[in-house]
C-alpha cells in the first residue's frame, strides 16, 4: 500500500485535506515516544487503496521542536512514497518556505496551491505551469474546503505513485560544513531560501500589494479596550446561535424518555421480568441515550459556531486581543478560542485545544479549561444558592464564583506550567492573522457531524457504563435511600467528608457532579427527599422531574448555608463531567495527565469545599 | 532601532535578528528574515505588534519585538 504524507504550515488546510481525503477513516494516535499527535487515515481511488499521513503542523524542517523533528525524520526516512507539500496561494512567498526547506530532501512530491478561491478573491493570478516547470513536480491549484476539486487531486496522486517526480531545483546554501548550526549560518540560510523562492516565483505571480490597509472591523478589533470587548460580544452571541443549533434535536432527544419508558415498562413488566431489569431497560437506557443525544447536538452547536468563527478568521484576531492576559498563563494566545468555548461546553473547549501548536501547551490550554465552569452549572448553581440566600446573596455567588475560575487558572499554570511547558520551549506569539474569508458552510457542518458522531459513540459507551455503575449504588429494594449502597458508603465516611464541609448526601452531590453536572439537582432531589432512586434521576439530563419548593424546604432543614456555599464551590470546581475527561483523555492520548488533571480538580475541589466551610461557618454561626 | 519602537503606517527593513536558534527559525520560518521590508500596521503598547510582512499580517510578542533590529525605510 502506498504512503502518502501532507506536508505544510499551520494554516495551510492541511486537516482540511486530511479529513476531506479520509472521512471518518482515520486512527489519531502519539508518534512513538513522542507527545506529538500522530494522525493517520485512508482513502480508497481506482480500487487501490492509500495510507495517508498527516504531518504535524511545524512552519519549518529545522529540528527545532518536536513536532519538527518528528516531521523531518518521517521524511528523510523514506516511509513516504510521496508528500503532498500544501502552501498558501494567498501568501504564496511566504507560504512557500516550507517547499523551501523541505527541498534538501529527496523524495517525490507535489506542490498544492491551496486557498486559490481567497487568492483570486485578491486579484492574484498563479501561473502554476510556469511554476511547475521550474520546480519539476506538478503543480496542483486547490482550494481544500470545495469538495469538487478532490478528484483531481486523488487522480494526480494516483499518476505520481506510478511517474513520480522530484524538486529539479533547491536553495543555494553553499558549501557549510555539516556541524552544528550557528546562529549565523541559520540566518544566512533563511536568507538563501527567500532568495530561491523570489527567483521561482518571478513572472508567476502577478499582483503584490505594498501597502496595508486594515479592514474597517480590523479597526475597531485591534483597539485594546474595544476589541475585546467586540470579542467577548461576538463569541456571547455565538453561544446563543449553538443552543439554536441544538435545540430541536435536544427537543426531541428529551421525548425519547417519556416516549418510550412506559411502552417498555409495561411490556417488560408483562413478560414478568424481574422489576430490577424492567428499571434498567426502561427508565436508565431510554435517559442514557437522551443524555448523550443532548451532550452531542451540544458538541455539534460549539462547533459549527467556532468552525465558522475559525474559519473566517475571527477567532485569530481573538487570540491576538487575549494574548497578554493568556502569556501571564504560560499560554499563548491561540487558547483563547478553547477557554472560551469551555463557557458553554467544557468537552468542546477541550477538543478545541487542537489548534494548539505544541502538545504540552495542548496539555495546559485542556487544564485551564476546566477551570471554566460550562453553561450547565449556570444552571443548577441559581437555583440552590436561591434556596439558601437572598437574590443579593445568589449575586454574591456568583460573584464569588467568577472570581475564583481566574485563581484557579493561576493555580494550574503554577502548579503544571513548568513542566508542560518548560521556559526554553516558551514561544511568545508569532502569529499570522489570516485575510477574512468567506465560510465554507458544507465543510464546516461536515467537520462539526464527525466530531458529534464521535461524541456520542463514546457517550454511549462510557455513560451506560457508569449509569449502570452508580444505579447499582443506589438501588433500593425497598425504594428507601436508606437501604441503598450509596446511602452506607456515605455514612460511612462522613466523618471524613465532613472535615471539607460537606455532609453525606452533599458529598454524593459532589461525585455525581464530577459524571455529569445536570445529574446535581436529581441527587439531590435523590438523597435529600429520598422519594426517588438516585440512578431514576442522576443521568436525567434536566430539572424537569425535581420539584425545588419541595427540595429547598427539606435541604434547608437539614443542611446549614455554610454547607451549600462549599458545596457549591466544590461542585462547580470539581471534575466537569464524565465527557470532559474522556474528551481530555482522546485529546491528549496521555493516560498520565489526563488522570492527573482529575486528581488535582478533585483535591482541589474539596480544599476549596474546605477553606469555603471554614469561614463561612464563623460568619454565618 | 527596535521593532517595537516603530510607530505604525511606517515602513522597515530587518536589519539584524537575536535569540536563540528556536526563535530564529521560527521567526524566519514565517516570513521575517534579515533583510526583508515591512509595514507597521498597529504599534500599541499593549498589544502584540501587528505588522505587514510577504502579503501576510504578522502579530508579534512585544518582548519578541524587542529583539529584531530594523531601520525605518521611506516608502
Amino acid at each position: 500500500m502506498s504512503t502518502i504524507a501532507l506536508l505544510g504550515q499551520p494554516n495551510s488546510g492541511k486537516s482540511t485535506v486530511f479529513n476531506q481525503l479520509t472521512g471518518s477513516r482515520q486512527h489519531v494516535g502519539n508518534w512513538p515516544g513522542k507527545t506529538v499527535e500522530k494522525k493517520e487515515g485512508s482513502f480508497t481511488y481506482n480500487n487501490t487503496k492509500y495510507t495517508l499521513v498527516d504531518l504535524p503542523g511545524s512552519y519549518g524542517l529545522s529540528g527545532n521542536s518536536d513536532e519538527e523533528i518528528v516531521t523531518e525524520k518521517f521524511i528523510k526516512g523514506g516511509e513516504a512514497d510521496l508528500v503532498c507539500v500544501l502552501v498558501d496561494a494567498s501568501q504564496l512567498e511566504r507560504s512557500m518556505y516550507m517547499l523551501a526547506d523541505f527541498a534538501s530532501m529527496d523524495v517525490p512530491a507535489i506542490l498544492i496551491l491551496n486557498m486559490m478561491d481567497v487568492a483570486k478573491g485578491q486579484g492574484k493570478e498563479i501561473n502554476d505551469r510556469l511554476l511547475s516547470e521550474r520546480l519539476g513536480i506538478p503543480v496542483l491549484p486547490f482550494t481544500a474546503a470545495e469538495s469538487k476539486g478532490y478528484g483531481k487531486l486523488r487522480e494526480l496522486i494516483e499518476q505520481e505513485i506510478r511517474t513520480p517526480h522530484r524538486l529539479a531545483t533547491a536553495p543555494d546554501m553553499g558549501s557549510g560544513s555539516e556541524a552544528e548550526a550557528s546562529s549565523g549560518k541559520m540566518v544566512a540560510e533563511g536568507g538563501a531560501k527567500y532568495a530561491w523562492i523570489s527567483s521561482l516565483l518571478e513572472g508567476v505571480t502577478n499582483t503584490r500589494r505594498t501597502k496595508y490597509e486594515l479592514s474597517k472591523f480590523d479597526k475597531l478589533m485591534v483597539r485594546p479596550v474595544l476589541g475585546k470587548v467586540i470579542t467577548i460580544g461576538i463569541i456571547l452571541v455565538g453561544f446563543l446561535a449553538a443552543m439554536l443549533i441544538m435545540s430541536p434535536f435536544m427537543g426531541v432527544a428529551g421525548m425519547l424518555p417519556g416516549l418510550l419508558g412506559t411502552p417498555i415498562a409495561n411490556f417488560l413488566t408483562g413478560l414478568n421480568v424481574h422489576p430490577w431489569l424492567v428499571s434498567v431497560f426502561s427508565l436508565i437506557i431510554p435517559n442514557t441515550i437522551y443524555f448523550c443525544i443532548s451532550m452531542a447536538s451540544f458538541v455539534f452547536g460549539v462547533n459549527v459556531v467556532f468552525g465558522f468563527l475559525e474559519e473566517i478568521g475571527f477567532l485569530a484576531r481573538a487570540a491576538y486581543q487575549f494574548d497578554g492576559a493568556l502569556s501571564r498563563l504560560g499560554l499563548q494566545g491561540k487558547a483563547v478560542a478553547p477557554i472560551l468555548m469551555g463557557m458553554g461546553c467544557t468537552i468542546g473547549g477541550a477538543s478545541g485545544t487542537r489548534v494548539m501548536d505544541s502538545w504540552g501547551q495542548k496539555m495546559l490550554t485542556m487544564m485551564v479549561v476546566w477551570a471554566v465552569p460550562c453553561a450547565s452549572i449556570w444552571s443548577i448553581i441559581p437555583v440552590i444558592s436561591g434556596m439558601f440566600f437572598p437574590i443579593w446573596g445568589t449575586l454574591l455567588v456568583c460573584v464569588g464564583i467568577i472570581a475564583y475560575i481566574f485563581v484557579l487558572m493561576f493555580l494550574v499554570s503554577k502548579f503544571f506550567g513548568k513542566s508542560l511547558v518548560p521556559e526554553d520551549s516558551k514561544a511568545g506569539m508569532i502569529m499570522e492573522l489570516p485575510p477574512y474569508h468567506k465560510a465554507h458552510w458544507k465543510y464546516i457542518f461536515k467537520e462539526a457531524w464527525i466530531k458529534c458522531f464521535d461524541m456520542f459513540k463514546r457517550a454511549l459507551k462510557t455513560v451506560t457504563l457508569v449509569s449502570v455503575i452508580f444505579w447499582a449504588f443506589s438501588y433500593s429494594p425497598s425504594g428507601n435511600v436508606e437501604s441503598s449502597l450509596l446511602y452506607k458508603v456515605g455514612t460511612a465516611i462522613e466523618p471524613v467528608t465532613r472535615f471539607f464541609g460537606l455532609g453525606w448526601q452533599t458529598f454524593m452531590a459532589f461525585i455525581s457532579a464530577a459524571f455529569a453536572k445536570e445529574a446535581v439537582l436529581g441527587t439531590l432531589n435523590a438523597v435529600f427527599a429520598g422519594q426517588s432512586n438516585v440512578a431514576d434521576v442522576a443521568f436525567n439530563a434536566s430539572a424537569g422531574g425535581v420539584d425545588t419548593m419541595a427540595l429547598s424546604t427539606i435541604m434547608t432543614q437539614t443542611i446549614s448555608g455554610a454547607e451549600a456555599l462549599a458545596f457549591m464551590f466544590a461542585c462547580t470546581f470539581s471534575v466537569p463531567c464524565l465527557m470532559a475527561l474522556s474528551t481530555t483523555y482522546k485529546e491528549s492520548h496521555s493516560l498520565k495527565w489526563t488522570l492527573k488533571t482529575a486528581g488535582f480538580y478533585v483535591a482541589a475541589a474539596l480544599v476549596l469545599s474546605c477553606i469555603v466551610y471554614h469561614i463561612a461557618a464563623l460568619f454565618m454561626g | 532601532m527596535k521593532l517595537s519602537e516603530m510607530r505604525a503606517d511606517t515602513c522597515g527593513e530587518v536589519k539584524e535578528l537575536k535569540g536563540d536558534k528556536r526563535f530564529l527559525s521560527r521567526i524566519t520560518s514565517i516570513g521575517l528574515n534579515e533583510g526583508a521590508s515591512f509595514q507597521v500596521v498597529k504599534n500599541d503598547r499593549r498589544l502584540p505588534v501587528l505588522i505587514y510582512v510577504r502579503e501576510t499580517l504578522l502579530a508579534l510578542n512585544r518582548k519578541d519585538s524587542e529583539s529584531i533590529e530594523v531601520v525605518e525605510v521611506k516608502a
